[in-house]
């Protein structure tokens, strides 16, 4: 038994050890399109400008108004339209950042950004999914630390858990160094202060099937966890359902009940219900506005937000 | 509590803590440990099927001790059959009712009468096929006086219910698992170690081979009136994978777990896909319900004795009862219908025992006759196969005739090639091994075994990698859990 035990103890360790050698010459060698379909997806520079916004919001410092959200929020919330209205902002989305992301991203960057209001995007969908997706997105594009192997204990997922350990080891040995994202990808550009322009229209409208949201209740925790971080910290919040196109808003069934649950945390404002866009003029896909509709919708924002004296700086003259 | 499972990663060690340094100098509470233990396994599913469980392993024990104390043959036959009528009472309410019931129903709809049949809304106690033949082969053999009855209720119960073949078999034989039992168990480090390699090569084949090859088997079986015959082809092919990956690394990680106990468990698989013709691809798949089918129903039935017509009843029989055992569903019943069809000419000619060795032993490669016979009866087993996973015969019968269509010869439509050709590089990669490993008792059992201990380290330590980079985020049932 005890030659059993020795051995077993021997190999443990060993296989650590291998395993972690075996993901990084897997990380290095085989080729990305294969990373998507096993449990190492540690993909830099891709889809939504991730690099690219972390690289500025690193230097950026002391703003009026914070981003936060999924990919709505870096697609919908345009800081050229504050700055004209005097408010320096930072665009801090992510894709499908859900709340564990969220408080990641505030843990690491909310001291030196340190802003008067945040604009939180609140999805449906952020609130419904596990968040694995969007941490591989924030393991890859950013240095890790204490707060990401937290993240990754907290989703508890072979995915996870390898991208981070490859993620650490890329952080180690400076893998990433000579990279360059361009801030031009497809009809994307990356507009500074962590915005991603595109001025694309839907060619052709989608039906949908009638469906409902099913709420993630460890979601929910953190959020909790960030608006009462926030509220202890004296920071203005306004809760934003950013606009999706109207066909998808009105397949879900129960889009009241998530209104019901936002209303409870005050300063919550959802946007398909006041402003009237069009599938097909205002939104680059089912999901996302395009460059028109993010100017009607940020114009709104600020207007209600000024009216409501929720803004930063009340000494806007609007329109 | 699924073997591929966190919870049991941490439920086997606690058990083989406890097992062999808290009660290995004391048998008896060695088995109390491994009863409870295997009760507290199948609780964690379903605590309430656990009294079902408990009743049919009185319910035999008894009826066993009844049958040796009974003072002639009547009284005898009497606690036989009771303990026959009741376990396959129980097996026919479960999983069989509502089946006869509705094909009743469509049976008479046939002559213009509409009945409405009452059904019963109950889920399928797992592994209710298993434990019931487990304790239908113990009265067997105790009416035929193979064996004497147990009188001992714990050794009894770990025989019915110990964890690693509770709930998928193998479906073990008193003969063989009562002894094991009974007797004092020493740590055996050989026996150990293989056991921790073969559950790594279960876990393997199941997460890595039998779950991938699960997602297009699943999306082109569920799709399968969009998709040309080329694409059906590789449909069949991924489900052959993945059956095949899922019970036999279910069966080896039973085996591999029993061994970490000092118990050896009947062999299941023995690389079936490399056999030469379906007489030989049936002593290879599913061992132990082949031979549980071999010596309780055909030779009963007479067996190959008595003429050329019995041989071909018999044959039939067994095919039918074995594919209706998978479950209560016409496409079981044709599979077995089918596989008989297949073994009809082996039967006629008399050459059905032609290949029992392993295919090109001591060889590398097999000839090319040994080549194209495998490739036949693969071919077979696959067209098998369809009516197997299909949803119902209408759905097998689509597929087939899609297959046989010109959409046979047009280029697969695959819209996630990558994943898809990566499961495919899996599966070569696992064929080579298995091919490697064919006259092992497991596929990896002596890879390497002359090489120095880091080396070898290093071929178990790749699997684990393999394991980690491949296995679902979500845990996946195995299919033989539903029969």
């Amino acid at each position: 038994m005890s030659k059993f035990i020795k051995s077993l103890f021997l190999f443990i360790p060993f296989t650590i050890v291998l395993y972690v050698l075996f993901l990084v010459a897997w990380g290095i060698l085989i080729p990305s399109e294969f990373f998507i379909k096993s449990n190492l997806n540690y993909r830099i520079g891709t889809y939504g400008h991730m690099y690219s916004r972390i690289e500025e919001v690193k230097k950026t410092k002391n703003i009026d108004v914070l981003f936060l959200g999924s990919s709505h929020t870096y697609r919908g919330f345009d800081p050229r339209i504050f700055k004209a209205k005097g408010m320096t902002s930072f665009n801090l989305g992510s894709s499908a950042q859900t709340p564990l992301q969220t408080k990641v991203l505030l843990n690491r960057y909310l001291d030196h950004l340190n802003p008067k209001l945040i604009i939180y995007e609140v999805y449906p969908t952020t609130f419904s999914i596990d968040g694995v997706e969007s941490s591989l997105d924030l393991i890859a594009n950013d240095k890790n630390d204490i707060n990401t192997v937290e993240l990754a204990f907290k989703l508890n997922n072979i995915k996870a858990y390898n991208t981070l350990i490859f993620g650490l080891i890329s952080d180690f040995l400076n893998l990433n160094s000579s990279f360059v994202e361009p801030k031009v990808r497809g009809k994307d550009t990356y507009i500074s202060g962590g915005f991603v322009e595109n001025r694309e229209k839907i060619t052709t409208e989608k039906k949908y099937a009638q469906k409902k949201w099913d709420f993630n209740e460890n979601q929910f925790k953190a959020f909790n966890e960030i608006i009462s971080m926030l509220k202890a910290r004296n920071i203005k919040v306004a809760l934003v359902y950013a606009p999706i196109a109207p066909a998808l808003y009105h397949s879900y069934s129960n889009n009241q009940d998530f209104d019901i649950i936002m209303n409870k945390y005050g300063n919550y404002y959802n946007f398909n219900e006041i402003i009237s866009l069009k599938d097909n003029q205002h939104f680059v896909d089912s999901d996302h506005l395009n460059q028109g509709g993010v100017d009607i919708f940020n114009d709104k924002l600020i207007e209600i937000l000024n009216n409501r004296q929720a803004l930063p700086t009340n000494t806007i003259s609007y329109r | 509590m699924l073997f591929n499972s966190l919870n049991f990663a941490i439920f086997l060690p606690i058990v083989f803590i406890l097992y062999w340094f808290f009660t290995s100098n004391n048998l008896k509470l060695q088995n109390i440990l491994l009863l409870v233990s295997s009760y507290f396994f199948y609780a964690c599913w379903n605590w309430m099927f656990l009294f079902l469980l408990i009743f049919s392993t009185l319910l035999d024990f008894y009826t066993g001790i009844k049958m040796s104390e009974a003072k002639d043959q009547n009284g005898k036959k009497f606690w036989f059959w009771l303990s026959i009528s009741v376990n396959l009472g129980f097996l026919g309410v479960f999983k069989y009712y509502n089946f006869f019931a509705t094909s009743f129903a469509e049976a008479v709809s046939n002559f213009g009468l509409q009945v409405s049949p009452w059904t019963l809304q109950v889920i399928l106690p797992v592994g209710i096929s298993f434990y019931t033949f487990h304790g239908l082969s113990y009265v067997i053999d105790i009416y035929k006086d193979r064996i004497k009855a147990e009188r001992n209720l714990i050794d009894y119960s770990v025989f019915v219910s110990f964890f690693p073949l509770l709930v998928a078999g193998p479906i073990e034989r008193a003969t063989h698992l009562l002894p094991q039992i009974q007797k004092k168990r020493v740590f055996n480090y050989t026996q150990a170690s293989d056991g921790l390699k073969q559950i790594l090569w279960g876990l393997f084949k199941k997460i890595v081979i039998a779950d991938h090859c699960a997602q297009y088997a699943n999306l082109i079986f569920n799709n399968s009136a969009d998709y040309s015959g080329s694409t059906l082809v590789l449909g069949a092919l991924f489900f052959a994978f993945q059956i095949y990956g899922d019970f036999s690394g279910y069966s080896d990680i039973a085996l591999g777990t029993a061994r970490l106990f000092g118990i050896e468990l009947l062999r299941n698989f023995a690389f079936p896909y490399f056999s030469r013709d379906i007489a030989e691809f049936w002593r290879r798949w599913h061992i132990s319900l082949s031979a549980w089918f071999r010596d309780y129903l055909y030779i009963p039935l007479g067996g190959s004795k008595g003429g050329t017509w019995m041989k071909v009843r018999n044959t039939f029989i067994i095919f039918i009862v074995s594919g209706f055992w998978h479950g209560a569903n016409w496409t079981f019943i044709i599979w077995g219908t089918l596989n008989a069809v297949y073994f009809l000419p082996l039967l006629l000619t008399n050459s059905n025992r032609n290949n029992l060795e392993t295919v090109a032993q001591g060889k590398y490669f097999p000839t090319i006759r040994e080549l194209l016979s495998m490739l036949i009866t693969f071919s077979l087993t696959l067209l098998a196969w369809i009516f197997f996973r299909a949803a119902s015969l209408q759905h097998a019968l689509s597929y087939i005739s899609e297959i046989f269509s010109s959409s046979l010869f047009t280029v697969p439509q695959l819209d996630d090639l990558y994943r898809a050709l990566t499961t495919i590089m899996l599966v070569i990669g696992f064929v080579f091994v298995e091919w490697i490993g064919r006259e092992q008792q497991y596929a990896i059992a002596r890879l390497g075994l002359n090489w120095v201990r880091p080396l070898r380290w290093v071929i178990y330590s790749a699997i684990v990698f393999l394991i980690g980079m491949f296995m679902q985020t979500e845990e996946t049932p195995f299919i033989y859990f539903q029969f």
